[in-house]
């Protein structure tokens, strides 16, 4: 430990903790603050403004958007670390002990606590009610597609449900692996006490939290009608429903940008003694590869809301062809993000998956090198593809052909993915568990996936399939059926580092098959619709694709139980499922040598690692 | 031990393909993986032409070639590593404790390179098909240009409009003469929308103060069904008009009454 | 800051501490890089597509080229002050006032631009709107130098005041006015790009 000050210890005033302000904040005082700055905010923009003008309008409500997010941050404590860090008085230990929620028992996880194991767990619980309120939505949407002509819902509603349903998930699948098990589980993974950053941590965490009644607020201000991709300039003439889907993707880049940076500095910087790169757990790196993705891929997206932001309150004209603005400008800004993106959601999903199969088929990972060389080339070719989602905008038709060409060669370090499962499965006796089936359920639906990708960047297909269901269809086998159902095993796999408990088995199973069973009836039914020749995003449609919509809402349905089923298993499970010994898998990583509950830094020692985590298996005869 | 007795112990690279191929579990998964091959094949050869609509182009045939040709093409690749992970999970072991431990299998680097090669090998195959796909229909639309129909396409919130500059008509449905190339210029009146003539198989945005263009070569006459194919605002869903490629007499026919009522269509 | 090490990451060292942490703000300038790779993007896709010959509309007036420098001096001066304190400690005080004033007054700068913007039109009800893209991006460019501005006032003022303090670990201090420096070495990197692309008009 190195000398601490100039003063001598004993004249150093040290603040009793007990008296610091840090102690009486939390979730409610948060809450009090962001809706007093909130309703402040749009009681004093109000006045004196014509609110028959659209633009004041949107003016009043991001504003009071915002100000509930730095108001509920304000009101929990987020600013004091930078404050006391301005005036020189930087926290205490005692005051950084009680931000780490020490003896608080579950208050901590309602506090801005700093211990990477209550955000993974605060992450994991935002990611469930993300993707239940996300699922009820896609429910209503089949509901509505089950037949032509049923009206459930009116167009409006349809076209916001559409919307909210894809931001609402693509949110969610963005954090599903790298929140939960990117902040419990990776820490420990590679033998650090906690995360490079911990304030941030938790900043990274509430931030987020803000973002979410911002997004729901949405459905009270009229909806959107736009998609979850909110192409200019529709998303200019948009009603008040519009500034809540800007300011939630505002807010979450900020919460983004902030936990890409602690994770990727983690990683670099706090690996355990003897952990060099290639003793890396495969989970760790992709990761890493994919929120250092997105630290670069992000911002791009921020600069689209913010201009469509102008243009909607202060009449800028970024996006109005009358005063030199063009649509195609969004569109490049939206997916310079959005391609990088989705490699961002797929490629931790895949490696919880690469992470869990040589433990239950008890070999080595087959070819490491592989794996990493497979993230790498696709975080690396992401870059440079976006306008494969442009060919037929008509922005620039001669590069379409230079689009086309990066865009197919992504199949070659994605096919080093499918390489590296397969290997490790090749001459193995899985151990079938439920962390196990989702390999399984991966390879079919990333197969599917890829396979319809490829016509997809075939610029004369996607003449013909290009705002089809053939689309939606492709990218929920790339993002739900590979994405999610990595997640799923992973938190099948993690579960008992979590939580102390088993996950119930036979809840697990059912679930798992309602679910992979629906999706494919969904999705292949969705495949076909599209193929006829249905367009993508329409509250109703011809007779023509009744047959194909009709399976699809079946299997949706499915689905929704296959869901609920799961919901209940973790909830039941996390309160009275089966005690679980430290390492139930007998798997190598340093996570399964703590118990449960983790200490809160987790390591007694910190440990020294001499081999990487994949030596299972008996020499080939 | 002397050099012949060596040279008797060391197995060729041929006899040891043999050995493996002789293996239990390697003919299984060849069997597997030829039946899922040939499930990707009838999908291909089957599927795609029965949902696809009625091809009325030379772009809509190319497209559904491209379906076709694709399915079949990736359908060993399908092939292969379903085999091995449907082998996989019927040998599966279940229980509360692990199996026994499997063979430690680190890499395999001929493996790895013949993977690789092969995926660039399908990659370059698409891109070429691709390119040269691009490369006939960007000719094709040069060519064409002097002897092509016309149509100003419009699309507005929530409706298509056209006008036929060279017949002087304003219509709400879209109907074009068979073997003849046709030239569509689309702009919009408002918000993006794209342009999809769906059995014609060629798709562009309709955007405001610009311009974009698309060119089909109909080949087949048949009922057009016109639609917007990019989120408009409210009635997107209903953004729909119909129309047809006719033979040349029908079409004259149909220009002619329209000019009959002052060039509008009722 | 010494009470850092007594919990937190086990003890590490100060020169692990302050490594990591310009190891992230190097990150966060990545995402800023990003964002100004967007803002300029912008900037040169819509000059050149000129929709409708709208980027500069028939007698909308523009900034000179000088302005954009103007805009980005308080940037540059800050960042070249700081630079100096790092190298100097006995300087570093005395630069860390420098910095502070140099970013005040270049914020003021451009904050006076933004007030007096000469493209902004009324339309037929009157109401004010950006005449021109090349008067959307304008704004955008200046709101994120003000961004830029205000952070790193906000950082210079924190050197400034933990200047004086005594109870501080002057080692990890150090590594602290490194981290400081990248940031204040990136906004005036981003302060020049803002006035080259801001020079084509």
């Amino acid at each position: 430990m190195t000398t601490l000050s100039h003063a001598p210890a004993s004249s150093r005033p040290i603040p009793n903790p007990e008296k610091s302000l840090i102690t009486k904040l939390h979730m409610g005082t948060g809450m009090v603050v962001g809706i007093i700055f909130c309703w402040g905010t749009y009681f004093a923009m109000k006045a004196g403004r014509d609110m028959t003008d659209t633009h004041n309008v949107n003016k009043v409500l991001l504003m009071s958007m915002f100000a509930w997010s730095v108001g509920f941050l304000l009101g929990i404590g987020a600013f004091i670390g930078p404050f006391r860090w301005l005036i020189g008085k930087d926290l205490t230990a005692e005051e950084q002990l009680f931000l780490a929620g020490d003896g608080q028992g579950i208050k901590r996880y309602f506090r801005y606590c700093t211990d990477h194991k209550v955000v993974g767990i605060q992450y994991l619980v935002g990611v469930m009610a993300m993707l239940g309120v996300g699922g009820t939505m896609a429910m209503m949407i089949r509901t509505n597609l089950a037949t032509p002509g049923s009206h459930f819902v009116s167009p409006n509603v349809y076209n916001s449900l559409v919307g909210l349903h894809g931001i609402t998930m693509i949110v969610a699948m963005i954090i599903v692996a790298t929140g939960p098990f990117g902040n419990y589980i990776m820490p420990i993974m590679i033998g650090a006490a906690d995360m490079a950053f911990p304030r941030l941590n938790a900043l990274s965490w509430w931030v987020l939290f803000t973002a979410i009644p911002v997004l729901c607020s949405a459905w009270f201000l009229g909806g959107i009608p736009t998609g979850w991709t909110a192409y200019a300039p529709l998303s200019d003439q948009a009603g008040p429903g519009m500034n809540a889907f800007l300011a939630t993707i505002i807010i979450f880049a900020v919460s983004t940008a902030v936990a890409g940076a602690n994770i990727t500095t983690t990683v670099i910087a706090m690996r355990a003694k003897g952990m060099k790169w290639n003793r890396v757990p495969i989970f760790v790196i992709g990761a890493t590869i994919s929120v250092a993705l997105a630290i670069p891929a992000f911002p791009t997206f921020m600069v689209a809301m913010i201009q469509t932001a102008m243009d909607r309150t202060i009449a800028t004209g970024f996006y109005d062809a009358n005063v030199g603005g063009s649509g195609w400008l969004y569109a490049n800004l939206f997916w310079i993000m959005g391609h990088p993106e989705v490699y961002v959601i797929l490629i931790p999903g895949v490696a919880a998956l690469m992470e869990i199969a040589p433990v239950f088929v008890r070999k080595p990972l087959f070819s490491y090198n592989a794996a990493i060389a497979g993230f790498a080339g696709i975080a690396g070719l992401s870059i440079l593809v976006w306008a494969h989602h442009m060919y037929m905008s008509g922005w620039m038709p001669s590069l379409n052909g230079p689009f086309m060409v990066t865009t197919e060669f992504i199949s070659v370090p994605t096919g080093l993915l499918f390489l590296v499962l397969i290997g490790t499965l090749w001459r193995g006796k899985p151990w079938m568990k439920l962390p196990m089936l989702s390999v399984y359920a991966f390879i079919w639906d990333f197969l599917i996936g890829g396979i319809t990708g490829i016509y997809l960047s075939d610029v004369p297909a996607d003449n013909y399939l290009h705002g089809s269901m053939y689309v939606t269809a492709h990218f929920h086998y790339t993002l739900m059926g590979a994405a999610l159902t990595g997640a799923i095993g992973g938190l099948a796999y993690w579960f008992p580092k979590m939580t102390g408990r088993m996950l119930n088995e036979k809840g697990g199973y059912i679930s798992f098959w309602f679910v992979q069973i629906g999706f494919n009836v969904l999705f292949l039914g969705m495949f076909i619709a599209g193929s006829q020749g249905q367009p993508r995003r329409v509250a109703d449609y011809a007779h023509l694709f009744a047959h194909a919509n009709l399976i699809s809402t079946i299997g949706a349905y499915s689905v929704g139980i296959g869901m609920l089923t799961l919901l209940w298993a973790i909830v039941h499970s996390w309160r009275s499922g089966k005690i679980a010994p430290m390492n139930p898998w007998g798997a190598k990583t340093l996570e399964w040598t703590v118990p449960y509950p983790v200490p809160l830094v987790n390591f007694d020692t910190p440990p020294v690692v001499t081999s990487d985590p994949y030596g299972y298996g008996r020499s080939a005869k | 031990m002397s050099d012949h007795d060596n040279e008797i112990m060391a197995p060729t690279p041929g006899a040891r393909i043999a050995t493996f191929l002789k293996r239990k579990d390697v003919s299984q998964t060849f069997w597997l993986g030829l039946f899922f091959t040939a499930v990707f094949v009838v999908l291909g050869l089957w599927a795609y032409p029965k949902w696809m609509p009625p091809v009325l182009s030379k772009q809509m045939q190319a497209n559904e070639d491209i379906m076709i040709w694709f399915t079949v093409i990736s359908a060993p690749i399908a092939g292969v590593v379903l085999a091995i992970a449907t082998k996989s999970f019927l040998n599966m072991h279940r229980g509360d404790t692990p199996p026994e431990e499997g063979v430690a299998i680190r890499t395999n680097t001929p493996v790895v390179i013949i993977w690789t090669a092969t995926s660039v090998l399908f990659c370059i195959v698409a891109i070429v098909w691709g390119l040269v796909a691009l490369n006939t229909e960007s000719i094709a639309a040069a060519t064409d240009a002097p002897k092509s129909l016309i149509v100003d396409v419009t699309g507005a919130q929530w409706a298509w409009s056209f006008y036929y500059p060279a017949q002087n008509i304003h219509t709400h449905t879209m109907n074009i003469p068979v073997d003849q190339p046709v030239t569509f210029n689309i702009i919009s009146d408002d918000v993006n929308h794209s342009f999809w003539p769906v059995q014609l198989g060629v798709k562009v945005d309709a955007n405001r103060l610009v311009t974009t263009i698309a060119h089909a070569d109909p080949t087949a006459t048949g009922p057009l069904d016109i639609k917007c194919a990019e989120l408009c605002g409210l009635y997107h869903a209903y953004m729909e008009t119909s129309g047809a490629v006719q033979t040349p007499a029908d079409f004259a026919s149909w220009v002619s009454s329209i000019q009959a009522t002052g060039g509008v269509e009722q | 800051m010494a009470h850092d090490t007594e919990f937190h990451v086990h003890h590490d060292s100060p020169e692990a501490i302050g490594r990591r942490e310009r190891l992230g703000v190097r990150l966060l300038i990545v995402a800023d890089g990003a964002f100004l790779f967007g803002m300029i993007f912008s900037w040169f896709y819509l000059r050149n597509l000129n929709v409708n010959e709208a980027w500069l509309p028939k007698g909308v007036h523009t900034f000179s080229t000088a302005s954009g420098w103007v805009a980005a001096s308080g940037l540059i001066v800050a960042a070249i002050a700081h630079r100096l304190g790092e190298y100097k400690r006995e300087l570093r005080n005395m630069t860390s006032i420098v910095v502070l004033i140099a970013l005040l007054v270049g914020g003021y700068l451009q904050w006076h631009q933004m007030a007096h913007m000469p493209f902004i039109t009324k339309d037929g009800a009157d109401r004010p709107f950006y005449n021109g893209a090349y008067a959307s991006n304008w704004v955008l460019v200046a709101g994120a130098n003000m961004f830029h501005y205000l952070v790193g006032a906000f950082v210079a003022l924190g050197l400034v005041l933990r200047g004086y303090r005594t109870k501080i670990d002057p080692t990890l201090e150090v590594w602290r006015q490194r981290t400081a420096g990248a940031w204040f070495t990136w906004i005036a990197i981003a302060g020049v790009l803002c006035a080259l692309a801001t020079s084509f008009k």
